[in-house]
């Protein structure tokens, strides 16, 4: 491992967050006292149908808090749809927005409200530090554990045309308030509880072996690969445990406020390549190259990767790599196939790699890696 | 992780970012926005300060005044406590009041049309009441709705508009023919005298009428303009034309507009039907007349009679008769009765001067006094 100064300089953002039972009945409260007075409520088709975004509108209703409701984001959310939601919050004469769901609401409504103040094309704010002004207040209520949208400073919109994943780094993203009520998980499906779940153990891993990363985000790391390595088997026998669903909503809690300051690595930027090619679940991606990158990376991060070993692959076979261990954990939670099952063909892995050699989150990655390594990581994981 | 050639500095410039040490890397904060507004606000109330007009906002429930510019504390004294604590009717004088507010009313069903003004005095906190044209406006601010009213002082108008209405008066009653026209002769007034003067119905049917028109001589209306123009006094007596192509006496005299900048753009001519006045000045002229020849008649009589009275009085000293004496006394009587006549008619220099200038200068023969032959 590339040997860290531990005077380096760090920075550490995270918004207000409320976590517990009942912090979804707190979105009227901090929406009024955000001085919201009519907002853009942004979810899904699916949120919306197993009724969260309602009840986060009763919340709204009750504290006198007018709302209109866009639901037209897919899984990935476009640029256009994006830029739609931002005509409706002008129209609606909009001051503030809640996003109810997973990341893909929670991406697209930062990048509505980033929109509603300049006016200008969503995908014209790529890259990091390029939002100037203030988006309006943002609340988000995730509905599942995995995304961390709700705490981080990212966010990953698709550009349709280019046919890839744009990623929009800003502190001024990250949200003013996340209200953390475990309820809402217990509607997810099992594929989505996995998938997530897998989508926060990357964040904690990649945030922990980034050459960005500092004391504080290593707790908040460590913390969450410990919470998801014994709540994730459980919460898929017991879906419908509060306890341990809020046990995965800290869990990714966690993740996100370590990847949000010391960013993430070569699985997202290679996975952001895939969803913006394929349009596939972005923790299925990252579920299926996490242990090819840890090989690939090993070397530069070892003794953290070995801790992160340790902490998964507690009662398993002390002589397995941390590849394996995590390789083992994804099986364990019903993660099978390769990106061939997903419909990955050879031929697109050059256009993959040169995606993800340019994506913003390889320069926290432990260890540079060159255009053929990416590739190499790609066939591995074929 | 454009400016750097290098890809390991550009990607070490770009991890610099994330990590958020970037310069450019801040925290979601208002405030910067938040002071730029303000500054904005500030920038724009030091405008709206420094209006001539005053202007209130007022809240359309219950008509409260919850904002206003410095321009509307001038004009009334109030502190900003006192504006803030009062209606906008309590503003009005208490005369004006219910006109006001029945206005109000009306306009609360129904918004002033773009461009309505409303006059009404405003009451200064010292009691003066000073008379406004204000504009009211309805405005939303989220859900309350507010009324903008802009208030302009009418006092410098209103004295102006008095003066004109006095000037227009004079204009209108004159029984002189007034008349105003363009530097190219075209009417743009005339009052109601000029019209009758010269035959027309009213004042309008002269509008845009050329000047010369008005002459039996229509060269006299350029001469006119010409020497306006040129800063010469214009006083003329000149024959008018009437519109039914009668001819008149009248005298002219006039003056040239000028504007702020000491350009004539318009002029102004008062005319005066002068028929009557050359008439008697006529019957005058020849009524001195006639008085002068009676006088010379008179003075001519008087020497008729000195003739014979000489020879009276000769043939009365040359005859030896107690009457003799009393002939020439008689004689000597009627003399002076003729001497002191001509003392009194003919002597006089003021009679004879009047008589020279209004009698087209006639002239009386020069006296001579009778005398007894020694």
């Amino acid at each position: 491992m590339n040997h860290r100064n531990r005077l380096e300089l760090r920075k550490f953002v995270a918004p207000e967050f409320v976590c517990g039972q009942g912090a979804l009945d707190l979105a009227g409260r901090y929406a009024h006292n955000l001085g919201m007075r009519h907002l853009l409520l942004v979810t899904d088709p699916v949120v919306r149908a197993v009724g969260w975004a309602e009840a986060v509108g009763e919340s709204l209703t009750e504290a006198g808090v007018s709302f209109t409701i866009y639901d037209s984001v897919s899984p990935n959310p476009r640029a256009g749809e994006v830029m739609a939601g931002a005509e409706v919050y002008w129209s609606e004469g909009c001051n503030g927005i809640v996003a109810v769901g997973g990341g893909s609401p929670m991406d697209c409504a930062k990048g509505i409200g980033i929109v509603s103040v300049s006016g200008r094309d969503i995908l014209s704010f790529e890259g990091v530090d390029q939002v100037p002004l203030p988006p309006p207040p943002l609340i988000c209520v995730p509905t599942t554990a995995g995304t961390s949208a709700d705490i981080s400073q990212f966010a990953i919109i698709k550009d349709e045309e280019g046919r890839r994943k744009v990623a929009i780094i800003s502190k001024a993203l990250v949200p003013d308030v996340s209200l953390l009520d475990p309820e809402p998980l217990t509607t997810m499906p099992r594929d989505l509880t996995v998938d997530t779940g897998i989508d926060a153990l990357t964040h904690a891993i990649e945030a922990y072996v980034s050459n960005a990363s500092s004391p504080i985000t290593d707790l908040h790391a460590l913390e969450s690969i410990r919470l998801t390595s014994k709540a994730m088997p459980a919460v898929l026998e017991n879906p419908d445990d509060l306890n341990l669903r809020f046990s995965t909503l800290l869990a990714s809690l966690h993740a996100g406020l370590a990847f949000s300051n010391a960013s993430v690595g070569a699985v997202h930027a290679m996975a952001h390549a895939l969803g913006g090619v394929y349009d596939l679940a972005h923790g299925r991606c990252n579920a299926l190259l996490l242990e090819y990158v840890i090989e690939a990376n090993y070397e530069a991060a070892s003794i953290r990767y070995d801790r992160i070993g340790a902490i998964l692959g507690q009662g398993q076979d002390e002589w397995m790599s941390p590849a394996g261990v995590v390789a083992a954990f994804r099986r364990s939670l019903g993660i099978s196939g390769t990106l061939s099952t997903l419909g990955v063909t050879r031929d697109m892995i050059p256009a993959l790699a040169e995606r993800a050699y340019v994506d913003p989150c390889l320069a926290t990655n432990p260890r540079d890696l060159s255009r053929e390594e990416i590739e190499e990581i790609y066939e591995r994981a074929l | 992780m454009s400016g750097h050639s290098d890809p390991r500095l550009a990607r070490e410039a770009l991890r610099e970012k994330i990590i958020g040490l970037g310069e450019t890397s801040l925290h979601k904060s208002y405030y910067p926005e938040l002071q730029s507004r303000l500054a904005e606000l500030e920038r724009f109330r030091a405008l709206l300060d420094q209006t001539y007009d005053a202007i209130f906002l007022i809240q359309a429930k219950g008509g409260r005044v919850v904002d206003f510019n410095a321009t509307a504390q001038r004009y009334l004294g109030y502190s900003r406590e006192e504006l803030l604590s009062r209606s906008f009717e309590d503003l009005v004088c208490p005369e004006q009041r219910s006109d006001f507010l029945d206005y109000a009313r009306r306009k609360h069903r129904s918004p002033a049309e773009s461009g309505e003004t409303y006059r009404v005095s405003l009451l200064t906190r010292d009691g003066r009441d000073i008379p406004m044209e204000v504009a009211f406006r309805s405005v939303t601010f989220g859900d309350d709705r507010y009324i903008v009213a802009i208030a302009r002082d009418i006092t410098e108008r209103i004295r102006i508009e008095r003066d004109l209405r006095i000037k227009e008066s004079a204009f209108e009653s004159s029984i002189n023919g007034i008349l105003i026209a363009d530097l190219e002769r075209a009417v743009t007034y005339a009052n109601p005298s000029f019209a009758e003067m010269f035959g027309y119905s009213g004042p309008e049917a002269l509008r845009g009428m050329n000047l010369d028109r008005f002459f039996v001589d229509p060269s006299v209306a350029e001469e006119i303009v010409r020497d306006l123009l040129q800063n010469r006094p214009v006083i003329l007596e000149v024959e008018g034309l009437r519109r039914d192509e009668s001819s008149f006496h009248i005298e002219v005299s006039g003056s040239a507009v000028q504007n702020e900048t000491g350009q004539p753009f318009c002029i102004m001519l008062i005319v005066m039907d002068i028929t009557e006045r050359i008439r008697l000045d006529n019957l005058k002229r020849e009524s001195y007349a006639q008085l002068g020849k009676n006088i010379e008649q008179f003075a001519v009589i008087g020497d008729h009679i000195r003739n014979p009275l000489q020879v009276i009085v000769g043939c009365a000293e040359m005859i030896d008769d107690p009457l003799a004496e009393k002939i020439l006394e008689q004689a000597g009587l009627i003399d002076r009765f003729i001497a002191e006549l001509d003392r009194g008619w003919v002597e006089s220099a003021n009679v004879r001067n009047f008589l020279r200038k209004h009698g087209e200068e006639a002239e009386l023969p020069e006296r001579r006094p009778i005398q007894p032959d020694n």
